[in-house]
């Protein structure tokens, strides 16, 4: 699909989207809005990892960075100005951070990133204990409900449209070119740690700024709640399941994985997280190509 | 005992705890680039099974430990025919038998989890066994945790030496080194990785089951232990049974220094700084090949 | 004829189908909606504390002929869904009910951070919520006329446990506490006690949650020698604190762990002798009263555990509350809520009213294990045994 398509196709679904707060209640929008957070983390962890073929954790650490973002401002921010300010926050800490482990590969980045989610929760509870003798913030005054939906939206579209954009671009080339033989792409021109970093922070960029837009929505931020690892879990997971190298995979991946899991769960009560497993386990195992892979093979045949 | 010593001993022996958790685990991925990260979850159903076999039954935790590792070990074999095989024969590339088997081990996570709350509850549940302090050169140490040290060296230094020295072991190495060229001299896959699965698993069963000694036991109990296995393995080199094990030590040795210096908060902070430090400086871990 | 004949059976099988029917099954059941902690790391203590006496609370009403609603007997029907300990998912799901399932009443979930994250839409939709896991003064803070909270804030049980300190004539304490809001506000209440009553602070240290070895932490206190050690802790800390204590052997005078001593799991797990004479949160014991005893029973027999000794009793009071005021009020929410915050109730850990939002009628105590039991020893009006002091060694 051309760069143009795309985009507009895009921005079709986005003023579709638009209308739903008018037309959904509030349960069944909270869930579209988990859906777009989802896709949201997914398509951004997608445009570094999918190319490169890295195994970042490190979704956790730039959502929870985000999160208190919000959670610091809130009073003296607008809400909008929080979530830009959370995205460039995670940015930052992603570029210090890539420029120090992205030589590794791997497992061995996969546990770093892992553990950087971890290191930045007990450097976050250390400080406000110690300095603001406070560990966990209350957000008193949140945005309504409107307002939240239609930040996270912008937020997911911009993630959706740079990484359009990433892909038609030289950039794109040459982080798949990175993935599929670093060295050779580096003889070839390209300066491979750069363009690294430069596609980690922007990915983080977008985890950030979708964490500081969700915090609102619990009241209280406190660094184990936002900094669950399992945020990071569930992004890889929907990315790969829905084939990270592509850019509609992880989209449908995680409208398909939010739905799944809320009605198992609301179905289910005691069981659905061991349907879930079973699931996900013959997921895998046969259709190995991920979601995007159904989507390929209709297309084949269809052409 | 001087004070440093007794110090440096504790985090010798919250290491051994460390290390113990990273065994099974450094096989499996080691061996196979199997990245089972529901690891902790075979560790906790071992926890379990043991707790089970002491209040229901009555039976020593140490006499059970053997029929755990033998329930894990088959029970790894049959995990491994149903979930792992498939992905060792059709994945094009090894990242990718890494990426599929991290998603199935996602799969198996929830699934294990789920089960144990099925049947026993979310309750937290233990028993104390072994906990008279032992008494070493004048300091004072719990004789279940001298226990899972004291497994974690023993079974550390019995692996290198199977590896090592035996045909099994080198059958193994060969796989580490080079899957095809070990094919192409005869040694069979099919059986081997089964085999090295649950061995994996059954290790894991049994450091669960050391631990619930020590510790009481949850079905959510897993997860740490698996980032714990994870940063400990990735420390040491990943196949190397001699890093985990040197790798669990120095966590411990200092995480305690530093909860005496600095303060016990610190204590992640500076587990991450030394595996931060570690990785900059020997970007496979300490003991790679 | 024989259609005839099958007819008659048909409406004598009908009338006597209807005869028997249970009376409260022509009207529409009373909806009561919650989500809870039942998989990841809330689970350990909302299905100790709180699901439990839900649902055994809804079982009792039902079998008793209904919920009475203003002399109507409605069916008490339960709806929960596990919450994953997730706060999106908890704030998700409470949307569900109270907005688009639009139950008659919501019970709380699990803790602090949940209850919190509930807040907000218990105000906008009217929802009363009675918390038996929630603590904090942060929480009371929000001043949110829907919420109360059945705990006893960490001010009052700091107090009583300094009360206590003085009486015996303590004269020097150390002091742990979990890196979490729990930890922090009861230090910070705890510190301030002791310091008014003159009590000398030897060591304040603190440690993150998941910690496995507390040794060398111990191994300095030991070294200072207090009168009084106290454990601001979770259970697994409380648990562990308690080994290794035993092991180095190290036995103050007091020995004082917050959160987890209260549960039978304690004293079953590490062995009653061991944690004889340990302190720690506690309300209530079923030698109280008798009220307290066949709730005690009635547990044991659905669940074949023991509730716990702290906030089980106000999980169970919270829903006697609950159905106080629906018997007197109905289901009107804004009127349940007006007669929840003004009326006095009767409970089994006592008489309970509400001052914004806060229980100010069960007093901070102290509790002590003693002789398997955990028997309230401090203020002496509330006691149900004599305390032990100084504790005796470890066995």
């Amino acid at each position: 699909m051309r760069a143009r398509t795309a985009l507009l196709v895009t921005l079709g679904a986005a003023l579709a989207l638009a209308t739903m707060p008018w037309l959904l209640s509030d349960f069944a929008l909270s869930l579209t809005l988990s859906c777009l957070m989802y896709a949201g983390l997914a398509v951004s962890w997608a445009m570094f990892c999918g190319p490169t073929h890295y195994l970042s954790l490190a979704t956790s650490a730039f959502f929870g960075i985000g999160a208190y973002v919000t959670a610091w401002g809130v009073g003296t921010l607008a809400y909008p100005v929080a979530v830009l300010l959370g995205g460039l926050s995670a940015a930052a800490f992603a570029a210090l951070v890539g420029a120090a482990v992205l030589h590794l590969r791997g497992a061995y980045f996969a546990v770093i990133t892992f553990g950087l989610g971890e290191l930045v929760r007990h450097a976050i509870t250390y400080f406000e204990k110690s300095y603001a003798h406070t560990v966990g913030r209350v957000i008193a005054d949140a945005p309504d409900a409107f307002t939240i939906y239609f930040t996270v939206l912008a937020v997911t579209l911009a993630a959706v449209g740079t990484s359009i954009l990433v892909r038609a671009s030289r950039f794109g080339l040459a982080l798949a070119g990175i993935g599929s033989d670093e060295e050779r792409a580096q003889t070839l021109g390209v300066d491979a740690r750069l363009t690294k970093i430069a596609a980690f922070t922007l990915s983080a960029a977008f985890a950030g700024a979708l964490g500081a837009a969700m915090a609102v929505r619990w009241t209280y931020i406190e660094p184990t709640s936002v900094f669950n690892p399992f945020i990071g879990f569930q992004t890889v997971l929907i990315a790969m399941v829905g084939g990270a190298q592509t850019l509609i995979g992880p989209i449908v991946s995680s409208v398909f994985f939010s739905l799944l899991t809320e009605f198992l769960r609301l179905q289910f009560p005691y069981a659905f997280l061991a349907i879930l497993g079973l699931l996900l386990i013959i997921l895998v195992l046969y259709l190995p190509g991920g979601l995007a892979s159904l989507f390929t093979r209709w297309r084949k045949v269809h052409a | 005992m001087g004070f440093w010593l007794e110090l440096a001993a504790s985090g010798l022996i919250t290491g051994g705890i460390y290390a113990v958790v990273a065994i099974g685990l450094n096989l499996q991925y080691g061996l196979m680039r199997i990245m089972n990260i529901s690891h902790g979850e075979f560790l906790m159903l071992g926890a379990y099974l043991t707790w089970l076999a002491h209040t229901t039954f009555k039976l020593n935790p140490l006499l059970s430990l053997p029929a755990v590792a033998l329930a894990m070990f088959a029970l790894g074999l049959v995990v491994y025919r149903l979930c792992f095989y498939r992905i060792a024969r059709t994945a094009p590339a090894v990242e990718v038998i890494e990426a599929r088997s991290l998603l199935v081990g996602f799969g198996l996570m929830f699934l294990v989890q789920n089960a144990v709350y099925l049947v026993w509850g979310a309750d937290l549940r233990g028993y104390s066994y072994l906990t008279d302090p032992v008494d070493i050169a004048g300091a004072r140490f719990t004789a279940n945790r001298l226990l899972v040290f004291a497994f974690a060296v023993a079974a550390s230094l019995l692996l290198l030496a199977v590896l090592r020295w035996t045909m099994i072991g080198k059958a193994v190495r060969a796989m580490m080194q080079s899957p095809i060229g070990a094919q192409m001299v005869g040694i069979d896959t099919a059986v081997l990785h089964p085999v090295v699965f649950g061995a994996g698993l059954a290790l894991a069963g049994v450091a669960g089951g050391l631990l619930s000694m020590v510790y009481e036991i949850s079905p959510s109990m897993g997860e740490p232990y698996t980032v714990t296995a994870l940063i400990v393995i990735t420390l040491g080199g990943l196949g190397s049974a001699l890093g985990s094990l040197i790798g669990g030590f120095i966590l411990g040795v200092v995480e305690a220094f530093g909860m005496h210096f600095t303060s016990p908060s610190l204590k992640m902070l500076l587990s991450y700084a030394v595996l931060v430090a570690v990785l900059l400086a020997r970007p496979k871990g300490l003991f790679s090949r | 004829m024989i259609f005839a004949k099958k007819v008659k059976w048909l409406a004598f099988a009908a009338l006597a189908a209807a005869a028997a029917a249970p009376a409260f099954a022509q009207d529409a059941s009373v909806k009561i909606g919650y989500a809870i902690a039942r998989t990841g790391p809330w689970a350990a203590g909302a299905q100790v504390t709180q699901e439990p006496n839900y649902i055994m609370w809804a079982e009792q009403v039902n079998a008793a002929g209904g919920l009475n609603v203003k002399g109507k007997r409605r069916k008490v029907e339960l709806l929960g869904y596990d919450d994953r300990s997730d706060t999106e998912t908890v704030v998700r799901t409470y949307e569900k009910l109270m907005a688009s399932d639009k139950v008659d009443l919501i019970l709380p979930p699990w803790g602090t951070g949940a209850n919190f994250a509930v807040m907000p839409l218990a105000q906008k939709h009217g929802y009363p919520m009675l918390s038996p896991t929630a603590t904090g003064r942060r929480l009371l803070g929000m001043k949110n006329p829907y919420f109360f909270a059945l705990l006893q804030q960490p001010d009052r049980m700091m107090e009583a446990l300094s009360e206590f300190l003085v009486a015996r004539k303590a004269r020097t304490a150390a002091v742990i506490h979990v890196d979490e809001l729990f930890g922090l506000e009861q230090n910070t209440a705890l510190q301030a006690a002791l310091k008014e009553k003159g009590i000398e602070v030897v060591e304040t240290k603190s440690y993150p949650i998941g910690i496995k070895d507390l040794s060398p932490v111990l191994k300095d206190i030991q070294a200072k020698k207090p009168d009084a050690f106290i454990s601001l802790s979770y259970p697994p800390d409380t648990f562990l604190v308690t080994g290794q204590a035993k092991s180095i052997g190290f036995n103050p005078k007091v020995f004082y762990a917050a959160v987890g001593t209260a549960f039978p799991i304690y004293r079953d797990r590490m062995g009653a002798a061991t944690v004889e004479g340990v302190m720690g949160l506690g309300t209530w014991n079923p030698k109280m009263s008798q009220a307290a005893k066949a709730y005690f029973d009635a547990h044991v027999k659905r669940w074949q555990k023991e509730p716990d000794r702290w906030a089980s009793a106000h999980a169970w009071a919270g829903l006697q509350i609950l159905q106080q005021a629906v018997e007197k009020v109905g289901l009107e929410r804004k009127a349940l809520r007006d007669h929840i915050a003004s009326a006095e109730f009767d409970t089994i850990i006592g008489k309970i009213r509400f001052k914004d939002g806060e229980n100010v009628s069960t007093p901070g105590v102290v509790s002590q294990w003693s002789n398997g039991e955990f028997e309230v020893v401090w203020p002496p009006q509330s006691a149900t045994g004599p305390s032990l002091y100084p504790k005796p060694e470890w066995k």
